[in-house]
């Protein structure tokens, strides 16, 4: 049986070359592709995730983390045509009309995919109509919304009340997050959560879905 | 005589002590968004930036982009305006790079925001590195007076020898994009390193140029925040800022750093870059870091400029909550020799412009130095 654990050290230190390799013997081992994402690539970025949150990790190790995962799932990708890659849950993420920053919703975004979400990444400067076709046609479970600027982040709380008006509020849990975002503004424009950074997304959205 | 606005955000940059709390207030993007939706209150409808803060009572900070511009020589420079985007291209002997920006006032901020970065794949280092190497930087005095003439001694304009960043991150944000400056990093060091060389070398060439203009306070960074401290902060960006600081202080002028970002990591390396002023301080709530720790992690030596988080201007928070606010924030600076009150970093476009009229009013009645708690 393969030793996964080595997979999920080689993408907690970021390693791309070393994640491909183990992940291209893991195969030829005969494991099971689920367990190499679950118990290799997910678990992982779960670790780098944590380091993060706890201060351990920079924000570079945690792109350099994703960056290995995404190597090792593209050497994946043949074996998993037919039964696509395992989900824990669907979710929508931009940053909002007016905004022209994305680090931060890119990183939650690459940590979400890694964690075993489906994730569908609607960019930067993403009008409110955007959204809302979006959580209409994909149905996901969380729609992640980022706003890096104080001029901007009224948005979130311009979309929130969209949904509510188009009946789709219960159906989909709202989390934000971005610079000027406080738990306390989360609250104030009806935000199912809010989360300060990448790490910390990731444990919300795995909460709110009861994961 | 008592001082004016200016002399006393100079003086207690300088380290000297003044009777009560300067105030600097921000207030462009709540400005340039109302004044483009034609929302500015009845009584400002058609008044400057400066004279609404003249009228608050409060010490403006103007920006103003530049003391120092670009000029190129030895290849075609086309820039192409196109509202709300800004096209530019370089063609040079080894070959072309371009970027397109967004430019439009009309939401608030100012700044341009890079849609499409200069640096696109391996081959243009060399075209870049060009680009740089002969960039002529010339002085933009003029248009810099013409604004000091306006705010004069109402407040600070805030400008340095550059635009937004210092040369490492101008190579990182600006230039490749903050997620590929690191995988170029791990993957092609020597390359990356000879961009933020040339970078360095056009900045020092800037510096040379700005240091005859007589501004005061040189921002010398900006948008500082926990993801440029990184593993690469020690070795690329402090010895930088040290370098700067120290020609700063040969020639009698004050380096400053907007530092408006979640701090925390920060801060006990800020010390070491010998950068005098932190502008922008933003404590919890919108930050993790409450103004306690931003003191003693900066020290004594080192002056705070900020301490009011932007969101307490907007409505989600009473007047009531706004005002204990402030005047526990004065409590926690006491003695408050070295803090200049301040927003991190704006008035946002939504918030209470009379706000800024009360921080001054609650200096006057809480704000007087030194501090007693």
């Amino acid at each position: 049986m393969f030793d996964l654990s080595s997979l999920s050290m080689a993408i907690e230190g970021g390693d791309r070359e070393k994640s491909v390799q183990l992940t291209t013997e893991a195969i030829s081992a005969g494991t099971n592709p689920k367990d190499i994402i679950t118990n290799g690539l997910q678990a992982g970025m779960g670790a780098v995730g944590e380091k993060f949150s706890s201060g351990e990790y920079f924000l570079p190790d945690m792109l350099m983390a994703a960056r290995a995962m995404k190597a090792a799932l593209e050497v994946l990708a043949p074996l998993l045509e037919k039964t696509g890659i395992p989900t824990i849950g669907k979710a929508v993420i931009g940053t909002v009309e007016g905004d022209m920053h994305d680090i931060g919703k890119n990183v939650v975004a690459t940590f979400l995919k890694g964690s075993g979400f489906e994730v569908f990444d609607l960019g930067l400067n993403v009008p409110d109509q955007k959204f809302i076709d979006e959580v209409k046609d994909k149905s996901p479970d969380i729609l992640g919304l980022s706003a890096l600027l104080t001029t901007t982040m009224p948005f979130m709380g311009r979309i929130i009340k969209a949904l509510e008006a188009g009946g789709l509020r219960s159906g989909v849990k709202v989390i934000v997050g971005g610079a000027p975002i406080t738990q306390d503004y989360a609250n104030y424009i009806g935000a199912d959560a809010y989360a300060h950074d990448g790490g910390k997304a990731i444990q919300v959205c795995k909460q709110l879905l009861g994961k | 005589m008592a001082m004016t606005q200016k002399q006393m955000i100079l003086a207690v940059a300088r380290g000297e002590h003044v009777d009560k709390l300067p105030f600097g207030a921000r207030i462009d993007v709540w400005y340039n968004y109302h004044s483009a939706h034609k929302t500015l209150p009845e009584k400002y409808k058609g008044w400057s930036q400066t004279d609404i803060l003249r009228d608050q009572g409060a010490g403006a900070q103007y920006r103003f982009p530049a003391v120092v511009k670009e000029e190129y020589k030895d290849m075609e420079f086309i820039e192409k305006n196109d509202p709300p985007y800004i096209t530019t291209e370089y063609k040079t002997p080894v070959g072309t790079v371009s970027k397109k920006d967004l430019f439009d006032t009309s939401e608030g901020p100012w700044i341009r925001y890079e849609m499409e970065k200069i640096f696109k794949s391996e081959k243009d280092y060399p075209v870049i590195k060009y680009v740089m190497e002969h960039t002529i930087p010339v002085d933009n005095f003029e248009a810099f007076q013409k604004v000091r003439d306006e705010v004069g001694e109402d407040g600070m304009v805030m400008t340095g020898a550059g635009l937004l960043w210092s040369p490492v991150q101008r190579v990182m944000r600006e230039m490749i994009g903050y997620e590929q400056f690191f995988y170029e990093l791990a993957d092609r060091p020597a390359e990356v390193e000879a961009l933020i060389e040339a970078a360095k070398d056009l900045e020092r060439r800037k510096l040379k140029v700005a240091v005859k203009c007589d501004l005061e306070i040189f921002n010398i960074c900006a948008n500082w925040s926990d993801d440029i401290q990184t593993p690469v902060f020690k070795k690329y960006f402090t010895p930088w800022f040290k370098e700067v600081s120290d020609l700063l202080h040969a020639h009698g002028r004050l380096a400053m750093a907007h530092t408006d970002g979640e701090m925390r990591r920060l801060n006990p390396l800020l010390r070491e870059t010998e950068i005098d002023i932190a502008e922008a301080v933003t404590p919890a709530p919108q930050s993790l870091v409450p103004m306690t720790e931003f003191r003693r992690e900066l020290g004594d030596n080192m002056v705070i400029w900020g301490g009011i988080p932007s969101i307490l201007f907007e409505p989600m928070y009473s007047d009531e909550d706004f005002d204990n606010y402030v005047k526990n924030l004065f409590k926690e600076m006491a003695p408050g020799y070295r803090f200049i009150v301040g927003m991190g970093d704006n008035l946002p476009f939504d918030g209470d412009i009379n706000r800024v009229g009360r921080v001054v009013e609650l200096i006057e009645e809480y704000g007087k130095l030194p501090i007693e708690i």
